[in-house]
């Protein structure tokens, strides 16, 4: 069993050049947790989802690296929240996705793909590491259902 | 010259040509910043025993462990001491006590970065202080490019001021005996009143054009800087003991208690006081994370710079390199602490300070005899000291601070770029020096 066995290989994307209004509206919409970005090519870019929207909300100087550790100081209302979202609504979701969740090959063993899910804590993306095109997306929900299954199949 | 049992330098060659060749090599490629510089001089000074200059017995006698055990002890202290928060605390108290005026902020974030420095080091000042710079700055909306700017400033002058607060003055106070409070009643002034001019081109040139809304000023008023205490039995803890320690710094000397062994047992208190109630496993983990903190590759960085120009000394070369400084000076003492003023400033803009002033001391060691003995040489390590501390302010490569400033800078989008720093920097460093220079004429010569 491999990574390409236990994708969806139809998953829903989002483009780099959708608004971060946009993007937002949508994953609360559906409850997702993430998706995966392609452009036009289908090719990989990187991942948007509620962590990205989380990181909008809290102050800059916390994410920078070696930045602002303690920020039990600070106390906001949701409007300041709002505020900050106001703020970036407008921007390309190319600018705050994530980049460095790594992508598992189609051939990438099962037990290794789940390690990968295991510590990205969402649904990663399937990617051809020859043409970088986006294959499918692993989810808890497929290795999940795709176990019951077998349960299923075999009370059948 | 040293009396040493030199050995003899491989392939036959000069011990002075094969050392001084050694140095300028290190130096050279520390200054090209291609490899870590904790692994040239650990890789240099191992060339120096293994090129038979030194034998290991030898090197090992030329590390200064003053340094050593100072900057380790001070970096468990200040490790621990973090971790309760009250760095936070105080810059946000500070910037509430100015009622969040932009202007009024930038003086108390410089007053705060330039105290801290003195009392803790450069570098953890600046990693502890720009945070909430660029916090601050993110909230009011403001440019954060003249805070960082003037914080650099800050944290060299405020270096400056103190034995501990700069390496370069560890290192001088080591080697010479000046102790705690020689530097702080000559230093201290001299840098306080450098910090009050650099603030008058800063308001010129940005103050007062610094403004924020009411509404956004609120929000900063609404920070409960209380809240950014994480641990008060640990902040009570480190209180005491950088209280007992600075008691330790300022009387010991009379004593004949060096800084390191009053750092390094302020570190070992604080740690026993940190471990003290909890359990073997929880004692381990607090250990392990204080002695994480220390920045091995600056410790290692010494150790081996500390060998590579005892190597050098052995063999003669900087005792020969103060005759031809004296030379050049006429052997007028004046002209010397001067020049050496200037060139401190100019080379640590250019290079790291750190072996500039470890080869400096040893040469200027040398002019003792010139001079009419050690007493003699007073003026000229103030000016190695202002110098090398304050030449850090004139580019961002000048000093370690400068550059982590520059790193905040540049991931929260708001780069300082090289020349456009140095054409501000530059000339502010040189009036800095020139101040010194009228300061140490005036009081010692």
């Amino acid at each position: 069993m491999n990574a390409s066995q236990a994708m969806d290989p139809n998953p829903t994307t989002l483009k780099p050049t959708d608004t971060i209004e946009c993007a937002a509206k949508y994953i609360m919409k559906h409850r997702y947790r993430a998706l995966p970005v392609v452009d036009e090519n289908f090719t990989y870019l990187g991942t948007f989802g509620v962590n990205c929207l989380l990181k909008l909300l809290i102050p800059k100087a916390v994410f920078i690296d070696q930045g602002l550790r303690n920020v039990s100081f600070i106390h906001e209302s949701f409007e300041d929240l709002y505020e900050r979202f106001n703020e970036a609504k407008l921007e390309p979701i190319s600018i705050c996705m994530n980049r460095e969740i790594s992508p598992v090959a189609p051939d990438t063993p099962l037990t290794e793909t789940m390690l990968q899910l295991y510590k990205t804590k969402h649904s990663i993306p399937v990617v051809d590491p020859d043409s970088g095109k986006l294959l499918g997306v692993i989810s808890y929900w497929d290795i999940g259902e795709k176990v019951a299954a077998v349960k299923a199949n075999k009370d059948a | 010259m040293h009396e040493l049992n030199q050995p003899n330098v491989i392939l036959g060659l000069s011990p002075a040509w094969f050392a001084g060749g050694l140095f300028v090599l290190t130096y050279i490629l520390i200054v090209t910043e291609r490899l870590n510089r904790a692994v040239i001089s650990m890789t240099a000074a191992a060339l120096m025993i293994l090129g038979g200059v030194l034998t290991q017995d030898a090197a090992i006698q030329g590390i200064d462990f003053n340094t050593i055990g100072l900057l380790t002890g001070m970096m468990i202290i200040v490790g621990v001491t973090r971790e309760s928060g009250v760095f936070q605390y105080l810059a946000i108290r500070s910037v509430k006590v100015v009622n969040a005026d932009p202007w009024g902020i930038l003086v108390m974030l410089v007053l705060i970065t330039a105290v801290l420095s003195a009392l803790l080091d450069n570098v953890t000042t600046v990693l502890l202080i720009a945070p909430v710079t660029l916090l601050i700055t993110d909230t009011l909306k403001i440019n954060a490019y003249p805070y960082l700017f003037a914080e650099i400033f800050a944290s060299n002058i405020g270096g400056t001021a103190t034995l501990i607060g700069d390496p370069p003055n560890i290192m001088i106070g080591s080697a010479t005996g000046l102790g705690y409070n020689d530097f702080l009643f000559n230093l201290a002034p001299i840098s306080g009143f450098i910090l009050l001019v650099t603030l008058v081109p800063v308001y010129l040139i940005w103050g007062k054009n610094l403004k924020a809304s009411p509404e956004l000023i609120n929000k900063v008023m609404l920070y409960r800087e209380k809240d950014a205490i994480k641990d008060w039995a640990l902040l009570k803890k480190s209180l005491f003991v950088l209280a007992l320690m600075m008691v330790g710094f300022i009387v010991g000397h009379d004593y004949g208690l060096q800084p390191a062994t009053v750092a390094m047992f302020g570190a070992a208190l604080l740690l026993t006081l940190r471990c003290m109630p909890h359990g073997p496993e929880k004692q381990s983990r607090l250990v392990s994370s204080a002695l994480e903190r220390v920045e091995w590759t600056t410790i290692f960085f010494f150790i081996g710079l500390f060998i590579i120009v005892y190597g050098v000394e052995t063999t003669g070369l900087l005792e020969s390199l103060a005759h031809w400084v004296l030379e050049l000076t006429g052997n007028d003492k004046t002209v010397t602490a001067i020049s050496i003023l200037f060139v401190s400033a100019i080379a640590s803009t250019i290079v790291d300070n750190i072996p500039f002033v470890a080869t400096m001391i040893p040469l200027i060691k040398n002019m003792a005899g010139s001079f009419g003995g050690t007493g003699e040489l007073i003026p000229i390590w103030w000016s190695l000291a202002l110098g090398s501390c304050l030449g850090g302010n004139g580019s961002l490569v000048g000093a370690s601070a400068n550059l982590i400033v520059a790193g905040f800078a540049e991931r929260s989008g708001q780069p300082i770029r090289f020349l456009p720093f140095m054409l501000m920097a530059f000339p502010l460093m040189l009036l800095s020096i020139c101040i010194s220079s009228l300061y140490v004429y005036w009081r010692y010569l």
